[in-house]
């Protein structure tokens, strides 16, 4: 053995290849992995769910979505330890599911939702299993066949959101309720808008009559030369719309509605903001509890999902969270929390399928993420 | 006259050849054991390094599914994406900034490693703890801190206001000026520290003959002290370099649409986006342009190395 070793203190050249080499069996294995994700049969996604303690809860949610003290009454009533982990995106939950990680229950925005469902990645869920489904299918039928999910068949709605303009009213005044305003030049220099590709196309995309999911090439040039005009009064393209109101660095921004019951939670004068939807149209959102295909206790998630239905866990929910859930009993809670800002509140009506963002082709994803790199690199 | 003539004597002519032949010759069993030795850092390099990088350079040719996920191919695309001027704006003006940075920590770092090694007698470990401590800090949760103090209405432009030195409409945010403060703060320590290294071994006699040959304080130091501890410097200069060329921090929490940098499109890619194949060819890209620089910079510490030891 020792015989073919180099006989040299430094590495040759060569056996550096070798080490190459190795290099390229880990880059096969990592192919595999990665090429075919698990997909589980129908016969396995669509067997019931016993609903009873089946183990710990494995818990996979953005950070902070969830008052404390439910998972403590959880843990108390049923006997049982939640284990909680939190993704940071949606790609990023579905890489960590693509890695192979086992979770009970997961919280998917609908157009994740959607590409999950179709994947085959998700447990069917017999809403006649959840004492508290009535509650959410009774009062909001939208969500008894939503788009994302025939029938929801595997999932359960969580919370719902708009996209509209926050701003300032002592430096701005009253705005006039349209996208338009975001060109106020009142506000130039200090405007953001959301760091995010959908969001921003999709306001474009409205404010020009178009398909908010539109990836044909003649809108999205439209698009991008509409948002050019922009650009220049622009401060920066961020998320963090909450914090950019609070410290003064933003007087209008493009918001999602549930972080500005954080503004008026957190702001000394919570007078001073105003939050509108446009009436070219506001994208709409939804997330929603779903258990993946290779959950190892389906039933304690079930047992979770219906314990966060009751109405009492899920005030404090929206209180800890500020976004409203579609479950009856829950609205005049979400009102009080909104009264200074009643363009928040989402009404069953609102929940228009055409207002949400879809996922488009591969190609037209593509074609959607030039026009993106376009208008944000200017 | 006098100094000189001890000086030459310690280096006649292949002196330094001679006092390496004087160097035991490694025997075969002890090479073996070196040889093994290196196993663990192979494999490691090999497995983590070399195959993820091999991993983004065929996502790089590859395509996306209808789930966003990548898929290999032999697809030329994402390379010609990048023909786009876009990217190529983009990559110029990091490049701007990475350079910028550069110049501005050897600027801030020269003087402090000056100090901290020459004149700092017994605080010196103390100085250097101080400078490193607040790096084991995630860079990422200092970045988010500065914003909120850097913000219109916090505290750091509130006390400028009140002082006068700021007028109301003064922004440190979302400005070119944020971004490059911001590059140099997370990244000054890098060349702080190996010019700290060069000036503790570098020979303090050579400032004292400069003294003596008449030359001011400055003059020695731009004529001694700098080119002594020029491979401190250019060591440094990579350092601040590479990091700074693919960041992206900086950019997110002090930039705005104006100063997006390479290293922003590219995690745009790789998230948002979901378009793992053209992110990957950007890395790629942004490798090459790294690539050309390091090669500048090896090349010119090869002829400094052989000069040296003429």
């Amino acid at each position: 053995m020792s015989d073919h070793l180099p006989q040299r203190s430094q590495l040759s050249r060569r056996s550096l290849l070798r080490a190459g080499g190795l290099g390229v069996l880990g880059l096969g294995l990592a192919g595999c992995g990665f090429s075919q994700p698990a997909t589980a049969s129908p016969a396995q996604t669509d067997k019931p769910i016993d609903v009873k303690v089946d183990g710990p809860l494995v818990y996979f949610n953005w950070a902070d979505y969830i008052d404390p003290s439910v998972f403590a009454g959880f843990q108390k009533e049923y006997g049982v330890k939640i284990v909680q982990s939190n993704f940071d995106s949606m790609p990023g939950m579905v890489a960590k599911l693509d890695a192979g990680n086992k979770y009970d229950v997961i919280f998917p925005s609908a157009k994740y939702a959607q590409r999950l469902a179709q994947a085959g990645r998700l447990r069917a869920i017999d809403h006649t299993k959840l004492r508290n489904a009535e509650l959410v299918f009774g009062s909001y039928p939208y969500f008894e066949d939503p788009w994302y999910d025939p029938k929801s068949a595997h999932t359960v709605p969580f919370t719902m959101y708009k996209t509209g303009i926050g701003w300032r009213r002592d430096k701005l005044g009253a705005l006039t309720g349209s996208w338009q305003d975001l060109w106020d030049a009142q506000s130039s220099g200090t405007t953001f808008l959301l760091d995010d590709e959908d969001e921003v196309l999709g306001m474009a995309a409205l404010k020009l009559g178009l398909d908010p999911n539109t990836s044909a090439q003649g809108d999205l040039d439209r698009i991008t030369s509409l948002l050019h005009t922009l650009r220049p009064n622009l401060r920066g393209f961020s998320s963090d719309d909450y914090n950019n109101l609070l410290d003064g660095t933003a007087t209008m921004t493009q918001a999602w509605s549930g972080d500005m019951v954080c503004v008026l939670n957190q702001a000394k004068d919570a007078t001073l903001y105003g939050f509108e939807v446009a009436k070219e149209g506001s994208p709409i959102n939804s997330d929603c509890f779903a258990i993946p295909a290779d959950a190892e206790h389906p039933g304690t998630a079930m047992l979770f999902i219906d314990y966060l239905l009751r109405p009492e866990n899920a005030i404090k929910t929206i209180q800890y969270l500020g976004y409203p859930m579609p479950v009856h009993g829950t609205e005049s809670t979400y009102a009080g929390l909104v009264k200074q800002l009643p363009q928040c509140m989402i009404e069953p009506g609102d929940l228009k399928p055409s207002l949400y963002f879809r996922n488009p082709t591969a190609a037209g994803a593509q074609a959607r993420d030039t026009a993106w790199t376009d208008v944000k690199a200017g | 006259m006098a100094l000189r003539t001890p000086v030459r004597a310690e280096t006649p002519a292949g002196g330094r050849t001679a006092r390496r032949d004087r160097r035991p010759r490694p025997s075969a069993a002890g090479a073996r054991i070196w040889t093994w030795l290196t196993l663990p850092g192979t494999v490691w390099m090999s497995v983590f390094f070399i195959a993820s990088l091999l991993l983004v350079a065929a996502i790089s040719f590859g395509t996306t599914d209808e789930l966003g996920d990548p898929r290999f191919g032999t697809n030329l695309g994402n390379l010609k994406a990048l023909a786009d001027p876009a990217y190529r704006d983009v990559m110029v003006r990091s490049l701007g900034y990475a350079l910028l940075t550069s110049v501005i920590c050897l600027l801030i770092a020269y003087p402090v490693a000056y100090a901290v090694a020459l004149h700092a007698g017994r605080f010196k470990n103390a100085l250097i703890a101080a400078i490193v401590v607040p790096f084991f800090a995630n860079y990422l949760v200092r970045m988010y801190g500065w914003s909120v103090l850097l913000a219109d209405d916090g505290p750091v432009l509130r006390v400028l206001r009140a002082v006068g030195l700021a007028g109301a409409h003064t922004k440190i945010l979302n400005t070119g000026f944020g971004v490059i403060a911001g590059l140099v703060y997370g990244f000054v320590v890098f060349m702080i520290i190996p010019l700290y290294a060069a000036m503790e071994r570098m020979d303090t006699s050579l400032i004292e003959a400069g003294r003596d040959l008449y030359g001011g304080p400055l003059r020695t130091f731009l004529f001694v002290t700098v080119p002594a501890t020029r491979q401190g410097a250019g060591a440094g200069v990579v350092l601040v370099f590479l990091p700074a060329m693919g960041d992206f921090v900086s950019a997110q929490f002090m930039g705005g649409p104006n100063q997006i940098m390479i290293g922003n499109l590219i995690q745009d890619k790789f998230f948002e986006g979901q378009n793992w194949p053209l992110g990957s060819a950007l890395t790629m890209a942004l490798m090459a342009v790294l690539l050309i620089a390091m090669f500048g910079y090896l090349r010119r510490a090869r002829k400094d190395e052989a000069e040296a030891t003429r």
